[in-house]
């Protein structure tokens, strides 16, 4: 009997360490170190039902990211830039950005949809698929009907991890033209930023730029400093690009006010001078002045302050 | 770094900072402007109106209350800590007169606001107000008083002030125009009001509210069709003074 037990131990002994925890009771704690016995009885442990698979396949299928041309409602074949290849992509991501795009470049030209990204997740469901209202999360894309080559996108719905590559690929397709310059607007909270400096001598909002290695332009403000980070759809763009050799620059504006804010989105303004946007603006003051409206009709909905 | 200083109330950063009093500053900077005016017999306030959504009932939103018979004040920031801190100085005054059987003094009802305010900022779990006030009114012996309280609790006696949005544009303005001659007269010291607050105010008279209080007289509302009136006066006023600006050129 003693030995029977001693064999089982072992076994496990292999298999798992025992650890005692603090009140004595002998838990099971996972090793790396497996035997054929251990796969086996862990697969039997994971063996999915059917259910689960089909709970699973849902799922994916309910979070993949479709591209639709909006006015047909129909799905894209290829990849956004594919249908539409463009030498200047210019992504404004989340709602300043977004805000700063619509007053100052769409009011100044005349801009024809695209197609738009279709997605759910956790944070982000635009629940009819077929009609978009602009107070929604969306993600719209444009060309210029003067000058198809320059695309633009709107993007203010958040983009989930699992979701940013399938986005990518929709939109840049598997091998992208390396001839493109594209540049990425969006904004983060000043507290993400790090910095030795105190941050009370900070003049926020701020605006910090990050290039890929072959990025054609100067930046119009000073590069990112470490050990700053950015994370979600605007690095998971600015890699993809890093990557396939595309000129990107990203402009980051930090800034202490995450909602639709007149002095955020003003603070792109010097984005205005580069070489990719030059050309797109042609009223400025006319421009502060949509972008004052854009404003005011959002705050009037809330009466926290007076 | 601020962030390592500012979550707690009660927390001195190193540099001697208390960020949550300044931050609540930067709250007062998100309501509407406010302009306060003392005149030899008479203190006016006037504040920009907060444009109300479609469905909202125009009336309830305002800024500018009376605290008893011969004290108003106007504030700017979070709506709902001023109506706590209103109501608080409501009770205090009607307290006070029962008690002593003397209305409140300007100054008396500023410093118990200001207390209350400083309270706040160093109580464990609560948060300061994130409001500014201007009070006027005229005391017993007949002189206006004009004070600004700020979310810290300090509190200073102003001869004009404003407070809110773009204070900064119309205290310069304020500057540069307030005399005391011009604020001499009861007319000129509404105009000078009125004038300060258009520097900021977009489209004129329709987006602001004035108050007076005459020594004696309890707080006057102004009418929207009253402030139209002395908006456009104000305009024929400045055009006239123009014109004769550029005779005397020519």
């Amino acid at each position: 009997m003693r030995r029977a037990v001693e064999l089982q131990f072992g076994r496990e002994g292999v298999r798992a360490v025992m650890a005692a925890t603090f009140f004595g009771e002998v838990v099971r704690a996972p090793c790396r170190a497996g035997t054929e016995d251990e796969e086996e009885e862990e697969e039997e442990g994971r063996r999915e039902t059917p259910e689960d698979g089909e709970v699973r396949q849902q799922l994916a299928r309910k979070r993949e990211v479709r591209l639709l041309r909006r006015q047909a409602k129909t799905t894209l074949e290829v990849s956004l830039l594919e249908k539409y290849p463009c030498s200047k992509f210019i992504i404004a991501i989340g709602n300043n950005a977004v805000a700063f795009l619509s007053s100052f470049i769409m009011n100044s030209g005349v801009w024809e949809e695209v197609g738009c990204a279709k997605l759910w997740n956790e944070w982000c469901r635009t629940v009819d698929t077929t009609h978009l209202s602009p107070t929604e999360a969306f993600c719209v894309f444009y060309h210029l009907k003067s000058n198809p080559s320059v695309v633009l996108c709107q993007c203010s719905c958040y983009v989930a991890e699992d979701q940013q590559y399938q986005w990518l690929e929709k939109v840049f397709g598997s091998c992208p033209r390396k001839n493109m310059q594209v540049t990425i607007l969006t904004c983060r909270h000043v507290t993400d930023y790090k910095t030795s400096e105190s941050t009370s001598s900070l003049h926020t909002p701020f605006l910090k730029a990050l290039k890929t290695q072959n990025a054609r332009e100067p930046p119009c403000c000073s590069l990112l400093e470490q050990p700053n980070i950015v994370p979600g759809l605007p690095a998971a763009v600015l890699s993809y690009c890093q990557v396939w050799k595309i000129s990107a620059i990203l402009y980051l504006c930090y800034t202490d006010v995450m909602k639709l804010d007149l002095i955020t989105a003003e603070a792109f303004k010097p984005v205005l001078s580069s070489r990719s946007l030059k050309g797109l603006v042609k009223n400025i003051p006319q421009s502060t002045e949509i972008l004052k409206k854009l404003m005011t009709t959002n705050e009037i909905q809330s009466n926290i302050y007076t | 770094m601020a962030s390592q200083y500012d979550r707690a109330i009660t927390v001195f950063s190193p540099d001697g900072h208390l960020f949550q009093v300044e931050y609540a500053q930067e709250a007062v900077k998100k309501g509407s402007t406010v302009v306060g005016i003392r005149g030899t017999d008479i203190v006016v306030l006037g504040v920009e109106k907060k444009s109300v959504a479609k469905l909202q009932d125009e009336r309830i939103v305002r800024k500018i209350c009376a605290l008893d018979d011969h004290v108003c004040m106007a504030f700017a920031g979070l709506t709902a800590d001023a109506r706590v801190v209103i109501s608080r100085a409501r009770v205090e005054c009607q307290s006070h007169k029962l008690t002593v059987e003397d209305p409140v003094t300007v100054e008396y009802i500023t410093r118990f606001i200001a207390t209350l305010k400083q309270k706040y900022t160093q109580s464990n779990g609560r948060r300061p107000f994130g409001i500014s006030a201007l009070i006027v009114g005229f005391d017993n012996d007949g002189i206006s008083r004009l004070y600004q309280t700020d979310p810290s609790g300090t509190y200073h006696a102003w001869k004009a002030n404003a407070i809110g949005r773009s204070a900064k544009t119309v205290r310069e303005f304020l500057e540069k125009n307030y005399t005391e001659d011009a604020v001499a007269n009861d007319s000129e010291a509404i105009k000078l009001a009125i004038r300060a607050l258009l520097e900021v105010v977009q489209s004129g008279g329709k987006n602001i509210e004035l108050a007076i209080i005459r020594r004696k007289q309890p707080l006057k509302m102004f009418s929207a069709k009253e402030i139209e009136l002395q908006v456009n006066e104000t305009g024929k006023k400045e055009e006239e003074a123009k014109k004769k600006k550029s005779k005397k050129t020519a």
